[in-house]
């Protein structure tokens, strides 16, 4: 009795209605057309590592980000879905998932080598510039204390 | 599609589809490629074009039928639609209401038989008939008629213009041209697709341009100035001169209420104390009871509340069952005749007396006419 009671209770999850999920497509394809992105937005991908390297960001703040409702199913121009294409291809880890902005997709790639264990619920809150330079602090201290990680 | 129309996107159009530029998502860019591999995709100009081609580099998706959109585009947009309808028929003059008011039986009658009678007392008259010209040249005198009417009096008599366009209906020639297979932008589409609309409306109308000819031909020999005139009258739907007037009822067609003016004038009662009573309009309908009326809110002894509307009183009064303009000028006179001569004051005839009898029911009074 447990096995067809086990077996129906299964049966009824898989049946439940699952609420759509925006994928990685349409949050980055939602973004190049919000912000009008071009084919030189590639180049500020490729130079950003360099930028964050020399600029002397200083922690004055902790930004939250601005909530942004991407497009459930998006639907782009050519140009634009070869751009978004591209920005995954390059970008390739979980992180752009969270990006709200064209700033936040150029620290996704330095924020994931710094520390690719954020969770969902930091990356959801905060703005990825705050988690760079966090992150990027606690590596200059050289600590890894929990207590260090007030976030 | 309006919006589409005013952007600046690129449309293809092919064998009268418009063809729209395909947007992607990674699922489409799948079944392109499939589609690629299998076929090569239409490409305009083929004959069996299909659901997506391939133009200049770019990928286009069948979307609408243009001859469709056009035959159809009252109920897609009909504001837009009756916009460009108005602006096609006031451009020829062709609004229904024109030309159905220069065939109106009623206001021809109006003028050209019961107003000569009201007004012929006026110095340019004598006993003699009064012609249709010099009733509209007194119009055109009494009442100052925009200029516009003049300008669009011209427009009015030039038949050419519409005798080529029934020619081309009747003729069954296209008046536009489908757009030319390839690129188009949006604006130049728009400016086609007013065109094709107007085409369209040109040839719904072919009855009504037939029938406009007819009228304009009868007209052919008129002056400018009385084309004017009429149009005028056609357009406004009212008139007054030296107190007789109409005001057409725009709710019910073909109707009319004409009236005259009594002007002032002065009643006695009993003791032959008189009561100035104001100017009103005694009118009748060229609708349906025949019988003569006080337009405004007035009281008299022959009228049973203080309100608008109300039917005078008369004795031995028959209202006749026809609209002529002899029976028309008969209930007015009558009904002027009544209202200025009709009280009896020693015999207190009508619904009220001018003054307070010694068994006084308060009804209407007219101590506020009294002199």
């Amino acid at each position: 009795m447990d096995l067809i009671k086990d077996i129906r209770q299964k049966r009824a999850k898989q049946k439940q209605k699952k609420p759509i999920k925006r994928d990685i497509f349409n949050q980055v394809s939602g973004l190049v057309r919000q912000y009008g992105l071009k084919e030189s937005f590639l180049n500020a991908l490729d130079e950003a590592e360099d930028y964050l390297s020399t600029k002397n960001l200083t922690f004055t703040r902790v930004r939250l980000k601005v909530p942004v409702e991407s497009p459930l199913f998006s639907l782009v121009t050519k140009d634009e879905y070869f751009l978004a294409m591209s920005i995954i291809k390059k970008i390739d880890n979980p992180y752009l998932g969270f990006a709200h902005s064209p700033e936040e997709i150029l620290l996704c790639k330095p924020l994931y080598r710094l520390n690719p264990d954020l969770t969902p619920e930091k990356l959801t809150h905060y703005d990825f510039e705050t988690l760079f330079l966090h992150e990027r602090a606690k590596l200059n201290r050289g600590k890894t204390k929990p207590d260090d990680a007030k976030l | 599609m309006k919006q589409l129309l005013d952007s600046d996107l690129e449309l293809v159009v092919e064998s009268d589809f418009i063809y729209m530029p395909l947007l992607f998502d990674p699922e489409i860019e799948k079944e392109i490629q499939i589609l690629e591999s299998e076929k090569p995709l239409g490409s305009p100009g083929k004959p069996e074009s299909k659901s997506i081609i391939a133009f200049k580099g770019k990928h286009f998706v069948k979307a609408l039928n243009l001859q469709s959109f056009i035959n159809n585009y009252e109920a897609i947009d009909a504001h837009s639609y009756h916009r460009f309808r108005n602006e096609c028929l006031r451009k020829y003059r062709l609004t229904r209401e024109v030309d159905g008011h220069f065939l109106d039986e009623t206001l021809r009658t109006i003028l050209f038989r019961i107003m000569p009678y009201f007004i012929k007392k006026n110095k340019v008259f004598n006993r003699k008939k009064v012609s249709d010209e010099e009733i509209l040249d007194l119009i055109g005198e009494k009442i100052d008629i925009p200029g516009k009417y003049y300008i669009e009096a011209i427009t009015f008599g030039d038949l050419n213009a519409l005798k080529e366009i029934l020619k081309e209906l009747e003729n069954q020639k296209p008046l536009f041209k489908m757009p030319e297979n390839g690129l188009h932008s949006g604006p130049k589409l728009r400016d086609w697709l007013r065109k094709a609309i107007h085409a369209k409306v040109l040839a719904d109308e072919q009855h009504r341009i037939i029938k406009s000819l007819q009228i304009r031909e009868q007209f052919r020999q008129a002056k400018p100035e009385h084309i004017a005139v009429l149009l005028y009258l056609a357009d406004a739907g009212a008139m007054e001169i030296d107190g007789f007037g109409f005001n057409r009822n725009n709710a019910v067609k073909g109707e009319y209420l004409i009236y005259k003016r009594t002007g002032d004038y002065i009643l006695k009662d009993y003791y032959a104390r008189s009561y100035l009573f104001p100017d009103c309009r005694v009118a009748v309908s060229t609708y349906t009871p025949y019988r003569p009326f006080v337009i405004e809110k007035y009281k008299h002894p022959f009228l049973l509340g203080h309100k608008a509307g109300q039917e005078i009183c008369m004795k031995n009064f028959v209202p006749s069952n026809e609209f002529t303009a002899e029976n028309v000028i008969r209930t007015l006179e009558e009904g002027l005749t009544a209202m200025r001569y009709g009280y009896n004051g020693r015999q207190r005839n009508g619904y009220h007396s001018l003054d307070e009898m010694w068994v006084h029911i308060p009804t209407i009074t007219f101590e506020d006419y009294r002199i």
